[in-house]
């Protein structure tokens, strides 16, 4: 008898991955699990709305259009998954003890998860691309020859990363109550420390590393082409200015300490038969600059003047952004695997 | 709080006056009163005190990890070696803590004043003066404690016999199931031994609290206690992996997922439990037997969540019988459900019985049904709060051996006091330790109790 019960085998963990992905995808065919689609359609059109004006336009819309687009893949990964274990819990529970391999759940939820993080990607791409935002299509990706190819797979391994969080954590807490309360902090964490958009102590830096959005708004930057934008901030800024008046005294004063004035003669001489008691209105000066394009060549040069290192268009900054990301989906599946393997030890 | 922090010295001299005042009460309370000096521990001891000891417990963690987090923070206060984030999280934590212990610490004056017999209006004495309370309460004679925090009974007889390993039925050998915390090992079961024979049908009767969960979970070795489990001459424990297929546990609730057809749930259930040897057309073979023999062949296409309450038992009940297991126990597979359809369910699983498998369920209404069992077993909550064998043979032997002519009734005799029963739990516990030690001289349990009972009656007589 003792020989009959240990000779008998049962289907192994492939075949369990296969029995769990048949439920999941029937769920999601027969069940509620299609309704994140359009939701992660409505998100992206909600931000697409406001930010195809500057998104890949220039560098302050691409950095806050990227912070935003990582924002929505992080909100929908985070909502695809945070309650999938938790509230199940029990049920995978008696599951295990007949038998299921906690590998194999994990693993089937894993493949699912990252179906519908395929789904969610494409969505969010057309309904940008439809609503208006300029994506660098022509000058093809950074790392992939198709730009939409590229940046689809930061946006698709960024959702898919918050998709495994939230799946970590749903595999920790024991009841959806609790997965709700701890998704807010979760989030609230993603967004301050991405590390690019908020001023952060020197002394926290290093928690940075640790977010997805982090690596998710340096890739999209990156492949956005960041440094190559205009940055508009500084001629907004004089816009604003243009009811300001400017006397020659003023000006002179200001110009003649100009080394580059100095040096040219003919313009140093231009310069000083300005009258002082001439009033000159900054509105006009740029209204001037403007008409001869020449604020364009500001936005430029101030660009050109802010470059940021760190969101080079360089094929290693966004092949780095994405290992760091598959190494996050990695940890967060081992220790979600590992944290369920002792669901046996749930109190009744 | 900061003071506290900043002023080591200070807060000791606080801290030693607080011992002192509490050692008066901790002596008046059974207690050492050394016990009130040690450090973290003696939070622990003013919850024993108190008649609260899980919040005792909590107490000491609190205050371990608030002591943990002091150095730290007093560092960091000092220099810049600690940082910036890692002191704000700690100061955070610490804070945290701190409202909590204030809570816990509220909650044990409430329970010392019920202790103590006193008006809930002493908590605002106890909340801002607490040692002086303390010390008070500690010295005064007119506040005496209406239980000492050493009261514990003395546990009931041990038969200590361990039931003969059979190759055939279930043979269970429970010396003790303990659970350990970081203060306490608490026993939860001990001294069950029996053998269930193959075929036999077994109420499993009990109240709250005397350990049949937690029995049903050793037996399965879902959860391991110092025993010795065998099916069939197979040791559970050793080979778990093995054996796991030959148990099926029916849970009290219906765990499936609602949005699976019967069908899927099923075929599904068959994939994972039938040995990997069995083609396609014998697992669906079997799905199907299996169908029809619980009444869902005309609900395959249906969505679980649509199904009755007895449906969906019959269902949760066919997941675990798919696999044809040896050793079938029933969590109150009759809960919320109606007379009828709870007898045929019953009715059902006598036939699996009948099969020759062990059938074990609990029921808390058994009296509908006890024609179909065959044996019960009654755990009891003895004085020490640990769960022992009370009763285990024939129905009707029960019924002689508690005197009692209902299994509800015996559940009434050997419950606690403060649950309402008899308590007289002890009393039989010891009486059938007497009646296994007369089953291992080769009587039957009926003989046995028989005996028991007739020398019980000549001592009585004298």
């Amino acid at each position: 008898m003792n020989r009959e019960i240990k000779d008998v085998k049962h289907k192994g963990r492939v075949y369990q991955t296969g029995i769990y992905l048949g439920k999941f995808f029937r769920m999601f065919v027969f069940q509620s699990d299609w309704k994140v689609m359009p939701m992660a359609a409505v998100i992206a059109g909600l931000v697409g709305l406001v930010m195809s004006g500057t998104l890949f336009k220039t560098m302050e819309g691409t950095l806050t259009g990227s912070f935003a687009l990582s924002c929505i893949c992080v909100w929908n990964g985070f909502f695809n998954s945070i309650q999938n274990v938790c509230r199940e819990r029990a049920i995978v529970k008696r599951e295990h003890r007949s038998g299921v391999h906690i590998s194999s759940y994990i693993t089937a939820h894993t493949i699912y998860q990252a179906f519908l993080c395929l789904l969610q990607t494409i969505i969010t791409l057309v309904v940008l691309s439809r609503m208006g935002v300029a994506f660098p299509a022509d000058k093809g990706g950074i790392v992939l020859p198709n730009f939409y190819l590229d940046i689809g797979l930061t946006i698709f391994l960024t959702t898919f990363a918050a998709d495994m969080l939230s799946l970590l954590v749903s595999s920790f807490v024991r009841n959806t109550t609790t997965a709700m309360t701890v998704m807010p902090f979760l989030l609230i964490f993603q967004l301050v420390f991405s590390g690019g958009f908020f001023s952060l102590p020197d002394s926290v830096l290093g928690l940075t590393n640790l977010t997805i959005t982090k690596w998710s708004l340096t890739a999209t930057c990156a492949q956005g082409r960041y440094n190559e934008l205009p940055m508009t901030s500084l001629w907004v800024s004089m816009k604003k200015m243009g009811s300001a008046e400017v006397t020659g005294e003023q000006m002179k004063e200001y110009l003649m300490t100009s080394p580059d004035i100095v040096e040219n003669p003919e313009v140093a001489v231009a310069i000083l038969a300005i009258p002082d008691d001439a009033v000159f209105n900054l509105g006009d000066m740029l209204a001037v600059i403007e008409a001869n394009n020449g604020a364009y060549e500001i936005e430029m040069k101030s660009g050109e003047l802010n470059y940021t290192a760190k969101y080079a268009s360089d094929p290693a900054i966004v092949k780095n952004s994405w290992s760091m990301l598959g190494f996050e989906i990695l940890a967060y599946i081992a220790i979600a695997t590992a944290a369920l393997e002792f669901i046996d030890k749930d109190k009744r | 709080m900061f003071d506290i922090m900043s002023d080591p010295v200070g807060s000791l001299i606080t801290e030693l006056i607080n011992c002192v005042a509490w050692m008066f009460l901790f002596k008046k309370c059974g207690l050492k009163w050394w016990q009130s000096f040690v450090p973290v521990l003696n939070n622990y001891y003013k919850g024993l005190c108190a008649n609260r000891k899980k919040e005792g417990k909590i107490m000491a963690v609190l205050e371990a990890i608030m002591l943990i987090l002091e150095i730290p923070i007093l560092i960091g206060q000092t220099s810049e070696s600690v940082p910036t984030p890692v002191l704000l999280m700690c100061i955070l934590v610490f804070m945290i803590c701190f409202i909590m212990l204030l809570v816990y610490d509220i909650r044990m004056s409430i329970a010392l004043c019920e202790v103590f017999g006193r008006s809930k209006k002493w908590l605002w004495l106890w909340i801002p003066f607490d040692s002086l309370t303390a010390a008070w309460w500690g010295l005064s004679k007119k506040f005496v404690p209406n239980r000492l925090a050493t009261d514990k009974e003395e546990e009931a007889e041990l038969s200590g016999i361990e039931a003969a390993a059979s190759g055939e039925g279930l043979t269970v050998n429970i010396n003790e199931r303990t659970a350990k915390t970081a203060f306490q090992t608490n026993v939860l079961l001990k001294d069950i031994h029996m053998t269930i024979p193959k075929g036999h049908m077994v109420l499993l009767l009990g109240g709250s609290g005397a350990g049949k969960t937690t029995y049903l979970n050793a037996v399965t070795g879902y959860e391991k206690a110092d025993a010795v489990i065998t099916l069939n001459g197979v040791n559970i424990y050793e080979e778990y992996n093995s054996i796991k297929y030959e148990l099926g546990f029916v849970p009290q609730q219906e765990l499936m997922r609602g949005n699976d057809t019967v069908l899927k749930t099923l075929s599904d259930a068959a994939e994972i439990r039938l040995p990997a040897s069995m083609t396609r057309k014998e697992k669906d073979a079997r799905v199907m037997e299996v169908l029809e023999a619980f009444g869902l062949a005309m609900l395959s296409g249906t969505m679980v969540e649509k199904l009755s309450g007895g449906q969906k038992k019959r269902l949760s009940i066919a997941l675990e019988f798919i696999s044809d297991p040896n050793l079938f126990i029933l969590d109150e597979p009759d809960s919320g459900l109606d007379g009828v359809v709870a007898r045929s369910l019953f009715e059902k699983l006598r036939a699996i019985a009948d099969e020759g498998k062990i059938v074990i369920v609990i029921t808390h209404t058994p009296d509908r049904v006890i024609d179909l069992f065959d044996d019960v077993i009654v755990l009891a909550k003895d004085s020490t709060r640990t769960g022992r064998l009370a009763f285990y043979g024939p129905v009707s032997t029960a019924k002689r051996f508690f005197a009692r002519g209902t299994m509800e009734a015996v559940l009434r005799t050997i419950n606690q006091k403060e649950e309402g029963g008899e308590g007289r739990a002890d009393e039989f516990i010891a009486r059938f330790s007497h009646v296994i030690r007369l089953m291992e001289e080769g009587k039957s349990c009926d003989e046995a109790v028989n005996e028991v009972l007739a020398s019980e009656r000549e001592v009585a007589a004298s």
